[in-house]
């Protein structure tokens, strides 16, 4: 008989479900205050993205329109391209940087580790604001910390105008997100290395593999949770992207010349508090949530994929 | 060909040398080292500027990138012009608001935000790992979905709804919806999952109570995530800037990161002033990020390890 | 010291809990008592103004027998915190100072729902929209009604080194087009220690545009928006300002250099790097206080003109007084509006303190408008602006002011990376054809906005 049998979510054995109400007490302050507190503003605006608003008496009910508007709007679509560089970025620069200082880090001494793991975890002891305006002094032509040490060492630079020329401006965010986020994710890196089983590497050496081949075949796979959970966070990031652009060209409210420096975000707060269109950032909302749980399903797929080689 | 250039040709030279000399450990230790320090003088450059442009007067902030040379040290170069600045206090209704009452400010709404959200996270990640009851997965599913949603999109509601209860303008509003979060939530699930489901069942057999396993058991085995989460909640909370914009108005309930900005109106530039107070307002998050480094990492990796 | 070790949840969070619990009790014991609720709030952002306002303040609170409230915030907090409020339909202050190009935002949508008090029937009642300089009540006017009281006129001249234009033979009296002091501003900026790098530069100009090019397309009389509120700026005008802007700060023989503001603008006046610095009133005051060193050695002149005879000045922002529809108290608010902008016992003290010059002509006649000022080698500083002000251009708003901004500089820097890219050839139908594109962005934006005028899709 080929009767379906309705799957049930598979428990783990000698589990079986709880009677009594504890868990339910226990979840109930976050229950409460997120209903309290999250729920309305959270339908308020998902409900929202099917208006076009300007405060709570002028609203009129335009449908799809916010959306088609959106994928139609050659700037919404160059804040989409603008935040996915930046992921890529991100994942494929900032990355790779935070696991080679690990790796660099991970042979010293416990004092000396220390001391450097504060030094390369600092930046994020500032908020984002601050650093943003920090640097947005930092960046000055002729006279910034950046454009100066630039000079220095590489005779170029002195006049590079970062926060101006459509051309650098992404550069300059990039930059500031690698003083920010290297020595952040670089901490997850080295503790996960840790973790890592002394003796298989071991063996590979004694076999005759290379560095290189230790750390791709040994290491690196024995890292995966840590890494498949910092590729996620980094990524659900970079879409978040937000108060370093604002701050750092904070004339333009995130733009950029040329709207170089836009992210979803900045477009977002842009109509949606500048220009009291709560209907359209609800509806960029939806987008950006679209995209980060999409790419989240993407990456755990990957993951449980590299996990069966 | 200026003295950075040289320093740094002959780093590379001495690294070329030591590999061709054969001493291939040597070479790749000190080349390890190298590319640490110069890293660390990178991250560290802009704070060495911080300090140095703290200590600066107004008038010669940006001649000199760090320090004037020695000769040049006088009142008009060095002088502490930006504490005192920064110690004035500001207008208000009420009379000069000063700069000790903003940090407490900062500290309040940072460390009550932290206790209850330790306190509630817990709570909830304990009950999502260890227990299996009706509806977890359609909650577990509620909870992935809001944090996907941007938080800047709620502000406005959410500021209606304080204002409605009476508490803008105020630290409590900003700390009451502020108590829990699901980023904490899931961290503390993470951290729970390791505790061995024979340890809860023996205790449970023992004649513990639910909330004596949580309290007694299962807490103390995950200090490291609670430390962690603590230095997270706090730095994040310490720093925060939208939320308190918003929600704070009169001049002495302000936080620091919004009476920073402050100084920095449309038509002056007080950037000395700024920059002192971003200084001064770094203290406190890098002692706490001091005293619980250790903890700190093994508690974050505690929880991404096990997946 | 078993109960810290047997915290349940670590030493960490046992600290700060007795932090936090400490720091309650400092809090609670150290907190200000807040005054009932007064009758009306008002709202500035500038601490001149703040100091100004809470001098003048208490004699109105005697005069009415009413309680004033004056709070201070920052532009960009205020706004935050005004456009949340309105936005969830909550409590605001009465009163509130609000910077030009802002309106917009307040002005969205149908008549019936903008935030704001419509003054013009009050202000003509009093007489006011004649003693006030006209050109100011287009900025903070939509759809034919006014909106918000102009606090100034911000006329702009140029502040230039004295001493090194004189020691350079420069007459600037002579200076009276933009194309005389083109041609001399390419023999003055060159490199003079010949590292390849501009050491002198004529005049501060951004290299994105920005706030410069519109001090420039307000002179000519371009505009962003028309009197209708209508997308103005796709004109052949501006096509060959965008070209003149272009060459100036990025052609072979350019004299435009960006400073940027605060410190690196005093470095770039010391210095000498750059030669002339947009000046509208208030920057007067601003470079004298950032600057201490250079007095004496600065002048002001008023801006070349386009044509001979032409327009010899600009303008450059603004405040505004805006009411809130909400208030309780609209004829107090309007008295309190009135008092604080156009009560001349006050405007020559406020006038020494920030050389912003009120939007009100009679004022003008005040003693303290004429004294020297030493910074800028003993010109009559509030003379001058005064002279020039009637010129000042009027700026038409419109609810989708600041993207209208933005279309503006985005269609320049898209023309000036094709002017880096292909020079010469074909710029001006690239600028065309960029202001025209930006030009029908703007009016997407604002057909979304008619849609809420008119309620329905």
């Amino acid at each position: 008989m080929n009767a379906k049998v309705r799957q049930r979510p598979v428990r783990p054995p000698g589990r079986p479900r709880y009677k009594g109400k504890a868990p339910y007490l226990f979840l109930s302050p976050y229950l409460v205050l997120t209903a309290a507190f999250f729920v309305v503003p959270f339908v308020n605006a998902i409900m929202l993205a099917f208006y076009e608003t300007n405060g709570p008496r002028s609203r009129a009910f335009v449908g799809l329109d916010n959306f088609v508007f959106l994928f139609t709007d050659p700037i919404f679509l160059r804040a989409l391209l603008n935040t996915t560089v930046f992921a890529l970025v991100s994942v494929f620069i900032q990355l790779p940087l935070s696991m080679a200082l690990a790796l660099l880090l991970n042979s010293g001494g416990d004092k000396v580790k220390g001391f450097f793991r504060l030094v390369f975890f600092s930046p994020n002891l500032v908020g984002q604001v601050l650093v943003g305006i920090l640097f947005s002094v930092l960046f000055t032509p002729r006279y910034g910390l950046v454009n100066r040490g630039f000079q220095l060492v590489l005779h170029w630079g002195l006049e590079a105008r970062w926060l101006s020329e459509p051309r650098l401006i992404m550069p300059a965010i990039v930059l500031t997100s690698l003083w920010l986020w290297v020595g952040f994710n670089m901490i997850y890196f080295l503790a996960a290395l840790q973790t890592v089983d002394k003796t298989l590497q071991e063996a590979a050496r004694i076999d005759g593999a290379s560095p290189w081949q230790i750390f791709w075949h040994v290491t690196l796979p024995s890292m995966r949770h840590v890494v498949v959970f910092v590729v996620i966070m980094s990524v659900i990031g970079s879409y978040q992207l937000f108060e370093l652009p604002l701050t750092l060209l904070s004339e333009s409210y995130g733009y950029g010349a040329n709207d170089a420096g836009l992210t979803l975000i900045t477009y977002l707060n842009y109509n949606a508090f500048r220009c009291g269109d709560l209907g359209l950032g609800s509806a960029v909302g939806w987008v950006v949530a679209m995209i980060i749980f999409i790419v989240s399903l993407i990456q755990i797929r990957l993951g449980r994929i590299a996990e069966e080689d | 060909m200026n003295v950075l250039q040289i320093l740094l040709l002959t780093l590379f030279l001495a690294f070329v040398l030591l590999r061709l000399l054969g001493r291939r450990q040597t070479a790749s230790r000190f080349a390890r080292w190298t590319l640490l320090c110069l890293g660390a003088v990178v991250v560290l450059a802009p704070f060495t500027w911080l300090l140095a442009a703290v200590f600066k007067d107004r008038s010669v902030l940006n001649e000199f990138i760090f320090l004037p040379p020695v000769e040049q040290w006088s009142e008009k170069t060095l002088n502490l012009d930006n504490f005192r600045a920064l110690f004035k206090g500001r207008p208000s209704l009420t009379g000069p608001v000063y700069f000790w009452e903003y940090v407490l400010n900062s500290t309040v709404y940072a460390t009550c935000t932290t206790v209850l959200q330790i306190f509630f996270c817990s709570l909830g990640g304990y009950a999502l790992a260890k227990y299996e009851f009706r509806g977890k997965t359609a909650l577990t599913l509620f909870m992935l979905g809001s944090m996907m949603i941007p938080s800047v999109l709620l502000l406005a509601p959410l500021y209606k709804m304080v204002v409605d209860l009476g508490l803008v303008d105020s630290l409590a509003g900003l700390i009451i919806p502020g108590m829990v979060g699901t980023y904490g939530i899931f961290l503390f699930r993470q951290a729970c999952l390791a505790v061995p489901n024979e340890m809860i069942d023996a205790a449970r057999l023992d004649g513990c109570g639910e909330f004596g396993i949580y309290l007694r058991l299962v807490m103390p085995l995950v200090r490291p995530m609670a430390a962690a989460f603590c230095l997270i909640c706090f730095l994040g909370n310490w720093n925060a800037f939208f939320a308190p914009n918003v929600f704070l108005h009169s001049q002495d309930k302000l936080t620091l990161p919004v009476v920073l900005n402050l100084y920095l109106g449309e038509f002056r530039h007080d950037q000395g002033v700024f920059l002192t107070g971003t200084a001064l307002a770094m203290i406190p998050p890098a002692v706490l990020f001091f005293a619980l480094q250790r903890e700190f990492i093994s508690g974050l990796t505690s929880g991404a390890v096990k997946g | 010291m078993r109960f810290v070790s047997n915290f349940p949840y670590g030493r960490a969070p046992l600290w700060l809990l007795v932090i936090a619990v400490v720091s309650v009790g400092l809090r609670v014991v150290t907190a200000r008592r807040h005054e009932a609720r007064p009758d009306l709030v008002i709202v500035t952002h500038t601490e001149a103004q703040f100091d100004a306002y809470r001098k003048a303040i208490p004699r109105f609170e005697r005069d009415h027998g009413v309680k004033v409230q004056l709070q201070f915030a920052n532009w960009a907090s205020l706004q935050a915190r005004l456009q949340n409020a309105i936005l969830a339909g909550t409590e605001v202050p009465d009163l509130s100072e609000v910077f030009a190009g802002s309106l917009g935002f307040f002005t969205r949508g149908p008549a019936e729902d903008f935030g704001l008090l419509d003054l013009t029937d009050r202000m003509r009642a009093d007489g006011l929209d004649k003693r006030l300089v006209e050109s100011r009540l287009s900025l903070w006017s939509t759809r034919g009604r006014v909106y918000a009281l102009p606090h100034d006129v911000h006329p702009v001249m140029l502040a230039y080194r004295r001493d090194l234009v004189e020691a350079l033979g420069i007459d600037v009296s002579k200076l009276t087009t933009w194309e005389k002091f083109v041609e001399v501003g390419q023999q003055v900026s060159r490199d003079l220690d010949g590292d390849g790098i501009i050491d002198r530069y004529m005049l501060d100009m951004r290299y994105d545009g920005n706030w410069a090019l519109q001090v420039l397309m307000f002179q000519r009389g371009g505009q962003i928006f028309d009197q209708q509120g209508e997308v103005a700026f796709a004109t052949e005008d501006n096509a060959q300002l965008i070209r003149w802007y272009i060459e100036q700060t990025r052609g072979p023989h350019k004299i435009g250099y960006e400073c940027g503001w605060g410190q690196p603008v005093v470095r770039a006046m010391t210095d000498g790097l750059v030669l002339f610095q947009w000046a509208p009133d208030w920057r007067s005051w601003v470079f004298a206080d950032e600057a201490p060193a250079l007095a004496g050695k600065m002048a002001l002149m008023p801006l070349p003109a386009w044509t001979p005879g032409g327009r010899r000045t600009s303008t450059w922002g603004g405040t505004g007084l805006m009411i809130m529809k909400q208030t309780r108290h609209p004829d107090l608010a309007w008295e309190l509006a009135k008092y604080l902008y156009f009560d001349t016992t006050q405007l020559g003290e406020r006038f020494l303190a920030t050389n912003i010059l009120p939007a009100l002509k009679d004022a003008w006649n005040l003693p303290e408008f004429a004294t020297p000022f030493p910074y800028y080698s003993n010109q009559r500083v509030g003379q001058m602006y005064a002279e020039l002000a009637p010129e000042a251009p009027p700026v038409y708003s419109s609810p989708v002011d600041d993207a209208g901004r933005l279309a503006l500089d985005r269609a320049y820097n898209r023309s000036a990376q094709y002017y880096s890219q292909h020079g010469e050839a074909g710029l001006l139908e690239k600028i065309r054809a960029e202001l025209a594109e930006a030009a029908e962005s703007v009016r997407r934006l604002a057909r979304r906005e008619k849609i809420l005028a008119k309620g329905t899709l």
